[in-house]
């Protein structure tokens, strides 16, 4: 089976146009200014599903959904955030029951305009259930879609939403049964020529995850923290909402332009708390102050370096080619600012973008790095092509194998 | 019966924000703030008519529409420019009162090998279209290698420009 990146971008667009008209409708029941901030579409396992929910308290309603396409939609928020929607929505009636009420009247006025938005598109009728109340911790909240069976991964949309003056969380999530999704895809795709075999998009993936426990391995010899690869995914979005993968604060880490088939951009980011709890990890001497110095940018360039080397051998181990990288490049500066001409230089040639998306993470200190490739759309599409499926177990090399 | 007419979190004691995203413009004709964040090559090009009150800001993120199929003209410099003009020729503003202030477009993280970066062309096409349309720059913050973060005053005009590592400029 395969899915081509037209409709890929098609169904991108079409899911953030219904996040679209259900935040309209939310704001203009409660008055309350909202704009939908990033749309995109993750290839991940199933099991880390909302991993980016932190680990508080979240309500919201969830829908049922069948017909061409099959399976379940959510919208979440956290508790504050439905506290405040809920007060807009009925001034004074602060019970619980009222509350979850309100969340479940926003609801189903913001999700039916989402499903019909995708009927209207697929020209067919997708049925709903009425709305279902949900609460949870974290990514508990999240409702369980079907797999693809084996490997357990699936595709999820997942739109953010922002309050203009506040900062709250606030996510539709759609979550399509694998295969009702992927034959859909199939029966959308307008050419056969640009398409990507959906199985080896699942290896793509896993061979990131390799690529990111490489990295980890890299940090934990270099620095003695125990460090482990925590999530990587890969997802679809427009050019333009590349950079909105990041915050506005301040990172700091390495960029390279790396060559070969595909080429693009890897970088190693830090948030500003993290660079500094890891790069003091790493000296002999104990540091004054909260501000960043030039040793600890230092630090930060040489463990970008070897997690840049961990993460592309990983790959170049499964695509059994070599995959050259520049030297890398310190950054530090605003989040979006940094991938911004990452993303116009690979905009130049392509509307949408695939977003490599790795995350670790360590008990011992507290730092958290992420890794993000820019690929080259085209240059991915023949890769894949390339790719054997067996060989996504290879990324640990076993120079016998390799070499006989 | 409620009417849900948004009329209760109505704040007028507050100067109203709006949020320009990456390939995004936007018109503010009631004074209010115009804000876009972290531009590295992009370029937020901001257009105030003082006579008839009207300020527009557009974050555009490539050269020229030319190089790539269809899409969204908030995206390129050149089209960018030439909506946000129309958007404020729409709102009562005349061009021939228009200024222009720009700021973005570094050259940061440029990995081209021979000629000029993303950054660079950005300024380019911007003034171009600009002075195609007559309407003059008077103020601009372009090039270097750090990141940007603006506020377009609607009411004054005043565009103020803030960097990561460097003190907050007002154009």
């Amino acid at each position: 089976m395969r899915v081509d990146i037209k409709s890929l971008g098609t169904f991108n667009q079409l899911a953030h146009e219904g996040a679209q008209q259900a935040t309209a409708s939310m704001s203009q029941m409660t008055g309350i200014d909202a704009v939908v901030d990033v749309t995109k579409i993750t290839l991940v396992d199933s099991a880390v599903v909302g991993e980016e929910l932190a680990d508080q308290e979240f309500v919201g309603v969830q829908f049922d959904f069948e017909g061409e396409l099959s399976g379940r939609t959510a919208l979440v928020m956290d508790r504050d955030c439905s506290e405040t929607l809920t007060e807009a929505l009925l001034p004074g009636d602060s019970g619980a029951e009222m509350a979850q009420s309100g969340v479940k009247e926003i609801g189903n006025i913001m999700m039916s305009g989402f499903i019909d938005g995708w009927a209207d598109y697929l020209e067919t009728t997708i049925d709903h259930s009425p709305p279902t109340y949900i609460e949870g911790i974290g990514r508990d909240v999240i409702p369980t879609a079907e797999g693809d069976g084996e490997s357990d991964q699936l595709f999820v949309f997942k739109s953010q939403i922002e309050w203009i003056d506040e900062s709250v969380d606030f996510y539709i999530y759609m979550l399509p049964d694998y295969d009702s999704l992927t034959d859909l895809m199939t029966t959308h795709a307008d050419t056969e020529s640009d398409a990507i075999p959906i199985d080896k998009l699942q290896v793509f993936n896993r061979m990131t995850e390799r690529g990111t426990q490489k990295a980890a391995e890299n940090v934990s010899m270099m620095t003695g923290i125990d460090t482990e690869a925590e999530v990587s995914h890969i997802s679809f979005a427009r050019i333009e909402d590349v950079p909105k993968q990041l915050e506005n604060a301040r990172y700091v880490g390495t960029v390279v332009e790396f060559t070969g088939v595909p080429s693009g951009f890897l970088l190693v980011l830090f948030d500003e708390t993290s660079a500094k709890n890891v790069a003091e990890a790493m000296m002999p001497v104990e540091m004054d102050g909260d501000e960043l110095t030039d040793q600890h940018t230092a630090a930060i360039e040489e463990l970008g370096n070897i997690m840049t080397s961990g993460f592309v051998d990983g790959w170049a181990n499964v695509l059994q080619t070599s995959v050259d990288h520049t030297p890398p490049r310190l950054v530090h500066d605003m989040g979006q600012a940094i991938l911004d001409p990452l993303a116009a230089q690979v905009g130049q040639h392509q509307e949408h973008a695939f977003i490599i998306d790795s995350r670790m993470r360590t008990d011992d200190v507290e730092f958290e790095a992420e890794i993000y490739a820019l690929p080259n759309e085209q240059e991915l599409r023949e890769a894949l092509d390339e790719l054997m499926v067996e060989r996504a177990e290879e990324t640990d090399a076993d120079p016998d194998k390799l070499f006989q | 019966m409620k009417v849900y007419d948004g009329s209760q979190q109505a704040d007028a004691s507050q100067t109203e924000r709006i949020k320009v995203g990456i390939a995004e413009y936007d018109v503010s004709t009631d004074g209010a703030v115009l804000t876009t964040s972290g531009l590295g090559s992009c370029i937020g090009v901001a257009i105030h008519d003082e006579n008839a009150d009207v300020s527009g800001l557009v974050h555009v993120m490539l050269p020229t529409a030319d190089e790539v199929d269809g899409g969204n003209a908030a995206k390129f410099a050149d089209t960018g420019v030439e909506t946000l003009v129309e958007a404020l020729e729409d709102a009562g503003g005349s061009r021939r009162a228009m200024i222009a202030k720009i700021a973005g477009g570094s050259d940061m993280l440029d990995f081209s090998k021979n000629g000029s970066g993303i950054g660079e062309r950005n300024v380019k096409v911007v003034r171009k279209t600009l002075d195609s349309l007559d309407i003059p720059i008077v103020e601009s913050d372009v090039g270097g290698d750090h990141g940007r973060s603006l506020r377009l005053e609607g009411e004054t005009g005043d565009l103020v420009v803030k960097s990561a590592n460097r003190d907050e400029k007002r154009l």
